[in-house]
């Protein structure tokens, strides 16, 4: 059992869904403020990180 | 891209600005979307479901703390959660209603109220609207007096709309009650309209019972919805099943008759519950949707030959628009025919106007910030200009 895995795999399935919302306030057009492309950022960083930790749980 | 099959994803909301009269206060809040991805499991929410073995009794996660805050956000004194408002009205007619009972419920009335009164055989008799498209306490009082005249006794249930579906107009609700009582009559609210996207205080209305929608405005999957009762009444809707088998001998706990035990399992509960936080704090800024409904309102009153149906100025974010001296006479001649609008709109990102619609047409600006109110308020003058209509 990977807790840690399983764990990753629900962190990156929130953090997606934190970028679907701001996909949906900025709804047409996508321009994003300033705040919201921080948000952005800070949601990728933190998916790449829960990518690593499942490349290293279900990949060694 | 298909998300299953031949499913498409659905991406309406993620690419356009969504008008949609109906969709507007069921938009999920990330909240719910993220606890709809745990909870997707048919019975989920059943891991921990301990002795009485009732889907209000259960603390993980919390849904028996859910029925009880959302109790004291209606100021009711009992909920339960249902499948949609239509198995609230449901419920409580056929607690209520006995075959050959007269009925009341308004000339705004959505057919799911009918067809729960049909379905106990109570008599409908329906409260007319007045000149403005409204529900008076003086037009509820005239029915209630002729129904109990010609009857002999007063009606056993009275149905009023809070917000109706037609107009997005606000009715009588607490005058309405009022004198209904007068009558001794049971009076429902539905909210569907209201529940979850304005405040609601039930006690201050004075009804017995409260409907909502999860999925129309409470941020929640379908189906969902609360069903909230007060005093005797909630003894009466929510009672305990007494029936016995005849050759096991076996007996179903508390399980309640007109809820058929549990209601809500799964992703519609646990959507609606994520959503409660936030959709507290939005009923709080109701002003705002109000304002921002009349932002678009006007921009298409300032379309030469468009009239608004609804109560005006806007007190909803719902309303019903005339548009046959403007968009329709363009229609008339375009070779998009009456889809020109929608197919208008959509290259400029905004959907929810029912294809092919240009005469008399609804939509809702619920939940749209004020960067989307200004989207759409500017869209629809423009799509009038650039097809040769006048703006003021």
């Amino acid at each position: 059992m990977s807790q840690r895995a399983v764990d990753a795999v629900f962190q990156g399935l929130y953090l997606f869904t934190d970028l679907r919302a701001i996909l949906r306030e900025t709804a047409p057009a996508h321009r994003l403020d300033e705040e919201q492309r921080a948000a952005v950022a800070k949601a990728l960083e933190k998916l790449r990180k829960q990518a690593d930790i499942l490349e290293k749980e279900l990949l060694p | 891209m298909k998300c299953a099959g031949d499913i498409d994803t659905r991406e309406v909301e993620e690419l356009y600005i969504n008008i949609d009269p109906i969709q507007a206060g069921g938009r999920l809040t990330p909240e719910a979307h993220k606890a709809v991805i745990a909870f997707a499991d048919g019975y989920s929410v059943c891991d921990n479901c301990l002795k009485p073995f009732r889907l209000d009794y259960i603390n993980k996660p919390p849904i028996a703390q859910f029925h009880r805050d959302v109790a004291e956000w209606l100021n009711m004194d009992q909920v339960r959660v249902v499948p949609g408002a239509r198995r609230g009205f449901q419920a409580v007619a056929s607690t209520m209603v006995e075959k050959g009972d007269p009925v009341v419920l308004t000339a705004l009335s959505h057919y799911t109220e009918f067809v729960s009164l049909e379905q106990s055989g109570g008599i409908i008799h329906e409260i007319p609207m007045d000149a403005g498209n409204r529900i008076t306490a003086e037009n509820a009082a005239a029915k209630l007096d002729e129904v109990t005249k010609k009857f002999g006794r007063a009606p056993s249930l009275l149905f009023v709309e809070h917000v109706d579906y037609q107009y997005g107009n606000i009715h009588e609700v607490k005058e309405i009650a009022k004198v209904a009582h007068q009558y001794d009559v049971p009076v429902l609210m539905n909210g569907a309209y209201s529940v979850g996207i304005m405040p609601v205080d039930g006690k201050a209305f004075g009804v017995d019972f409260v409907v909502g929608s999860g999925h129309k405005s409470m941020a929640a999957p379908a189906p969902s919805g609360v069903l909230a009762a007060n005093g005797e009444y909630a003894e009466r809707v929510f009672r305990t099943t007494q029936v016995k088998g005849d050759v096991t001998g076996r007996t179903f706990g508390i399980k309640e008759v007109e809820m058929m035990g549990c209601t809500l399992m799964g992703a519609p509960v646990v959507g609606l519950m994520a959503s409660f936080p936030a959709v507290k704090a939005r009923v709080e800024h109701w002003d705002h949707e109000v304002e921002n409904s009349n932002k678009v309102v006007d921009a298409l009153l300032s379309i030469e030959g468009t009239t608004v149906e609804s109560e005006y100025p806007r007190r909803h974010t719902l309303t019903r628009i005339n548009t046959l001296g403007s968009f329709d006479k363009v229609a008339a001649t375009h070779k998009k025919k009456g889809f020109f609008l929608s197919s208008a709109l959509k290259k400029k990102g905004v959907i929810g106007v029912i294809p092919g619609s240009t005469r008399v047409w609804k939509f809702n600006t619920y939940g749209l910030n004020d960067m989307q109110i200004d989207h759409v308020a500017r869209t629809f003058v423009e799509v009038a200009e650039e097809n040769g209509l006048s703006v003021s």
